[in-house]
């Protein structure tokens, strides 16, 4: 507008030719429509732009509110699911010791009864029955334990780490004075955790570090650090170490690297411990190296206010 | 037999629809303490037939205990324990649930229709035998039954 003025101006003037003297009105006139159509269309082009701009951030808005709603449908489906695969295989591993019973008890009164009248061949075979009887319960009993984590689980408390710990050791005194392990830990830090569980979980790792252990006696050392919102516990060993390329397989129930012969165990330990954690809503993984010990590190949220 | 408190063949009733279990409580009260008679039955039926004298029970003994497993077919162990608990004829026969279930619910329940005790059979062959021979002297040496 104020350019159709300068120009209004600047013709009268007497700068121009005559004949666009004569021509000014239209010309003047002919500008201001284009420039005031400009204008509307810019105005225009504002308006519209902040009503698309209104309806992409409520389609989005929806699209978001959408995949909440999604979201939230998929985790009550797994949380579903999960209960059911704990509800399968607590019902499982229950129905199975009822003939796992029959078993072993018949063996066993066999054993007793026709021990001298069995030749070497069937005593050995007897042996085998046994033990993988004895083994079955073994598996049997872990599967329990492993849903019971979800199953059995108990309220999370404030719970102080270093108790659990000392709880930890205790429970493992002999196997720790047996194997002339050495546990150590630094001022640990009071977290939100189902503290039977938490007390499981370092019993499984430290038990771990004295079963795996190295020429050395086996040293365990236990410390802590905060970030912003959680905190990682971290558990060190001068143990055989594990190849990394293994680092996700040992968190796998029943997974094991070793033969029975040279370590005892079904495999449960550390599947207990991830299950464990992933209940407090931590994550666990571990660093290391054949021959250079082993750490694991896990995760708890930090307790608020 | 001196400490026995009854004086004569004890009769159990046991209601177990597992013949290796039933073969296995018959083993450890054969060499038990206190002379015994074993009936067994294998369903909640048969059982109260047993208990009432009916059908082909007509001659039964009254039992002087009953071991019951809480999942036997047709008619189940809870069911058995309720009806027994409310006939003025039945309900001083003394109950010992036999079963394999841990489960607390059951545990409650069994008590809650008077159950005088639940017993969960152990896995271990030798504990098993040992669990029988104990209900067996509590039941028959310890306690003083109404005669």
């Amino acid at each position: 507008m104020v350019l159709t003025f300068y120009l209004w101006d600047y013709a009268r003037s007497g700068w121009m030719a005559q004949s666009v003297q004569k021509r000014f009105p239209e010309i003047v006139l002919g500008t201001g429509i284009i420039f005031s159509l400009l204008v509307f269309w810019d105005i225009y082009s504002l308006v519209t732009a902040r009503s698309r701009a209104v309806g992409l951030a409520e389609k989005m808005t929806e699209d978001l509110r959408l995949e909440i709603v999604e979201r939230k449908h998929a985790e009550a489906e797994l949380a579903r699911s999960n209960e059911e695969l704990e509800r399968f295989a607590y019902v499982a591993s229950h129905d199975l010791q009822e003939p796992l019973r029959m078993i072993s008890s018949y063996t066993q009164l066999i054993e007793k009864r026709y021990r001298e009248r069995l030749d070497a061949e069937a005593g050995e075979f007897m042996g085998y029955v046994t033990d993988g009887a004895a083994r079955m319960k073994q598996l049997i009993n872990d599967l329990l334990s492993y849903a019971r984590v979800g199953t059995r689980g108990r309220e999370f408390q404030p719970t102080p780490c270093e108790a659990v710990v000392k709880e930890a050791v205790r429970n493992l005194e002999i196997t720790l004075k047996d194997a002339h392990a050495a546990v150590t830990y630094d001022p640990l830090p009071e977290v939100l955790a189902d503290s039977l569980q938490l007390t499981q979980l370092f019993q499984n790792l430290i038990g771990n570090a004295v079963k795996f252990h190295g020429n050395e006696p086996p040293c365990v050392h236990i410390s802590a650090v905060k970030n912003s919102h959680e905190w990682t516990l971290t558990v060190r060993d001068n143990g055989i170490g594990i190849d990394p390329k293994y680092a996700e397989k040992i968190f796998v129930i029943f997974q094991r690297l070793h033969t029975r012969n040279e370590y005892p165990g079904t495999g449960i330990g550390l599947a207990i411990c991830k299950k464990i954690i992933e209940r407090h809503g931590g994550r666990i993984w571990l660093e290391s190296g054949e021959g250079r010990g082993a750490t694991f590190y896990f995760t708890l949220p930090v307790i608020k206010g | 037999m001196e400490r026995q408190s009854l004086g004569r063949t004890v009769e159990i009733l046991l209601v177990e629809d597992n013949p290796g279990d039933v073969r296995l409580t018959v083993e450890a009260l054969k060499d038990g303490k206190v002379s015994n008679n074993m009936n067994v039955v294998k369903d909640g039926f048969e059982a109260m037939d047993f208990l009432l004298r009916r059908h082909q029970y007509k001659e039964a003994p009254r039992p002087d205990l009953i071991l019951l497993d809480l999942n036997l077919p047709k008619k189940d162990g809870r069911e058995v324990l309720t009806e027994i608990k409310e006939s003025p004829d039945l309900r001083r026969i003394p109950v010992v649930i036999l079963t394999t279930s841990k489960d607390e619910a059951d545990i409650l329940k069994s008590y809650d229709l008077h159950a005088n005790c639940y017993i969960t059979k152990p896995v271990d062959f030798d504990l098993f035998m040992k669990a029988v021979q104990s209900i067996e002297n509590f039941w028959f040496s310890i306690v003083k039954l109404p005669s």
